[in-house]
């Protein structure tokens, strides 16, 4: 096991042992399964209500375990110091960061795939029927989390675990709001604003573009093109991020 | 691969920038200039503030410095293979909470480039060298500061070091937690490792440094072998006298550093200029003299006097 493998272990290791990842982890759970109330006052479109909540349940619950850990990510080991034991060994900065996000992602898919995987028992169980929308609505979450995770951990790599959080929320906010924003700017008639609104759309993560969750709802079709133009633009995103990241974190002096 | 000088710095500075828009300026180290030789147990002594943390941590790239140039076995810090050769404990390490005393000390092994059973065996043993078999398979979070400063001890030995980096190896440890530390550093010694250590604990430089710098303010202001400092402070000479008594030795008038009659004989400390004719005149007077050896300076006399100096002279600190 080589020291990058090492770190994103040790990453899940770390979430396992956290207690709010449990907790978050058994909620989560929870909430799938409550669906089952939730589908007892449902009159006529059960299917949607399953599928709505059950995926609604699973995208809050891990958007917000992904900004909890990885807005923590690097601010608390540099406020408790243990930087100082890690990036004194013999490997980069650079490797050490990528690592540290590599475990925490190892965690948050592994979650993923225990939420998704009771998703679709109670699908099975319910005689729902599961289309390649419903697998797509779940992959491309794993995307957003991507990105999410990437503006966290860059926050993380320059600031403190508060600011990084609140900086997250906030993105992830104005991040779903995006596109929005976008052709809410284009109809007002001054150009500073239209600019301004390009502006924002260009910067800011259009996760929007993750969002195949009402398509699953509603048994409508998605085009594999759409798909993978989302899913690379989310790979692209996040490698800028980490990218600035690395860029940051390299120039630190760890007092 | 064999490299003569495990540590080389030449004019080394850092100013750090703090503030909301780093317009304040601190300068924590001074043309420093120093050179570890293989074997050596080489102590950085001086008060908070003086660089001692700041050289450790641009040795190991933890911070860069301003100016001037540091080197590990001849290769810069940012190089990674000159980190493989070196272990380092920092001033109250914080390992990861989570993890068992044993996982952290695996992991360290790891990053270091090690694994399989050749890993398994070395945690064992280093687990072992710091005493920490019994209570390996608990999580650090458990673990009293002497038993985290002891499992940080192991991390830094695992990969066998050619030279061990130590910041303040012993402060906030009772005595029996010292002394084992001390009891540590000095196998390394006889097993042919480099180590360089930051303290401000005076007996612990007596006890275990070949070498000593003493930092104030960011500058170096004394160095050499711990003898070599105490001697080179030693004006004064040490006299004892027996049959002649105080009062005669007074009425003699040649000037007293100290005078002090202990049972039968009499304690004097002579300014070196005057020690040949102080002799002379004693064994004239029928006096006897039993002792005579230059004064004795400790070395936290030596460092008071250094930080004296230092004070009286311009040195490091706030400068914007």
């Amino acid at each position: 096991m080589g020291p990058f493998v090492a770190l994103a272990f040790n990453g899940f290791r770390e979430a396992r042992r956290n207690r709010v990842t449990l907790l978050v982890a058994i909620f989560a759970l929870a909430m799938i399964l409550s669906t089952t109330l939730v589908l007892e006052v449902t009159v006529g479109t059960f299917d949607r209500v399953l599928t709505d909540v059950g995926l609604g349940a699973m995208s809050l619950m891990l958007v917000l375990l992904t900004i909890f850990l990885s807005s923590g990510l690097i601010s608390r080991e540099i406020e408790r110091r243990t930087i100082f034991l890690m990036v004194s060994k013999p490997l980069s900065r650079g490797a050490f960061l990528v690592g540290r996000l590599l475990g925490n992602m190892l965690t948050v898919t592994v979650l993923q795939l225990a939420m998704a995987a009771l998703f679709f028992l109670m699908m099975l169980f319910y005689q729902s029927p599961i289309t390649p929308t419903h697998l797509a609505a779940v992959g491309m979450l794993w995307f957003e989390l991507w990105v999410l995770s990437g503006v966290g951990f860059l926050m993380s790599s320059f600031s403190s675990q508060m600011v990084s959080a609140f900086v997250t929320v906030s993105i992830y906010v104005a991040g779903n709001l995006a596109s929005d924003i976008y052709s809410l700017a284009g109809k007002s008639k001054s150009e500073a604003v239209q600019s301004l609104g390009k502006a924002v759309y260009y910067l800011l993560p259009d996760l929007s573009r993750f969002n195949f969750r009402p398509h699953a709802t509603y048994y409508a079709s998605v085009s594999s093109s759409e798909l993978l133009s989302s899913a690379a633009y989310g790979m692209a995103y996040t490698g800028v991020l980490v990218a600035l990241a690395v860029l940051l974190f390299n120039r630190r002096d760890f007092r | 691969m064999d490299s003569p000088t495990p540590i080389e710095i030449r004019n080394l500075s850092k100013t750090y920038r703090l503030g909301f828009f780093m317009n304040r300026q601190v300068r924590a180290l001074q043309s420093l200039d120093l050179a570890l030789m293989p074997g050596q147990v080489y102590g950085l002594l001086g008060p908070n503030g003086a660089g001692k943390s700041t050289t450790i941590k641009i040795l190991l790239n933890l911070v860069q410095p301003s100016g001037g140039e540091a080197r590990l076995f001849g290769l810069p810090p940012t190089n990674r293979e000159a980190r493989r050769r070196v272990g380092y404990v920092p001033e109250n390490p914080a390992p990861y909470e989570y993890l068992t005393g044993r996982e952290f000390v695996t992991l360290a092994g790891r990053l270091a480039g090690m694994s399989g059973k050749e890993l398994d065996d070395r945690v064992s043993e280093v687990l072992g060298m710091v005493q920490m078999t019994r209570a390996a398979n608990l999580q650090i979070r458990r673990y009293s500061k002497g038993m985290v400063q002891r499992v940080a001890l192991a991390q830094a030995l695992v990969s066998k070091p050619d030279l061990l980096i130590l910041d303040e190896p012993t402060s906030g440890l009772d005595p029996v937690g010292r002394r084992q530390i001390r009891d540590l550093i000095l196998e390394e010694r006889h097993r042919g490792t480099t180590v360089l250590f930051c303290t401000h604990i005076i007996p612990d430089v007596e006890a275990l440094c070949d070498r000593v710098a003493v930092l104030v303010g960011g500058r170096r202001v004394r160095e050499g072998s711990v003898a070599e400092l105490l001697s080179s402070q030693a004006t004064h000479v040490e006299m004892t006298v027996e049959g002649l008594p105080l009062e005669r030795i007074q009425a003699l008038g040649i000037s007293l550093e100290l005078a002090r009659t202990l049972e039968n004989r009499v304690l004097l400390h002579v300014r070196d200029a005057d020690a040949q004719r102080m002799l002379k005149q004693v064994l004239e007077q029928g006096g006897r003299v039993t002792q005579l050896q230059p004064a004795r300076f400790s070395l936290e006399e030596l460092f008071l006097r250094a930080l004296e100096e230092a004070r009286q002279g311009p040195v490091g600190g706030e400068i914007s």
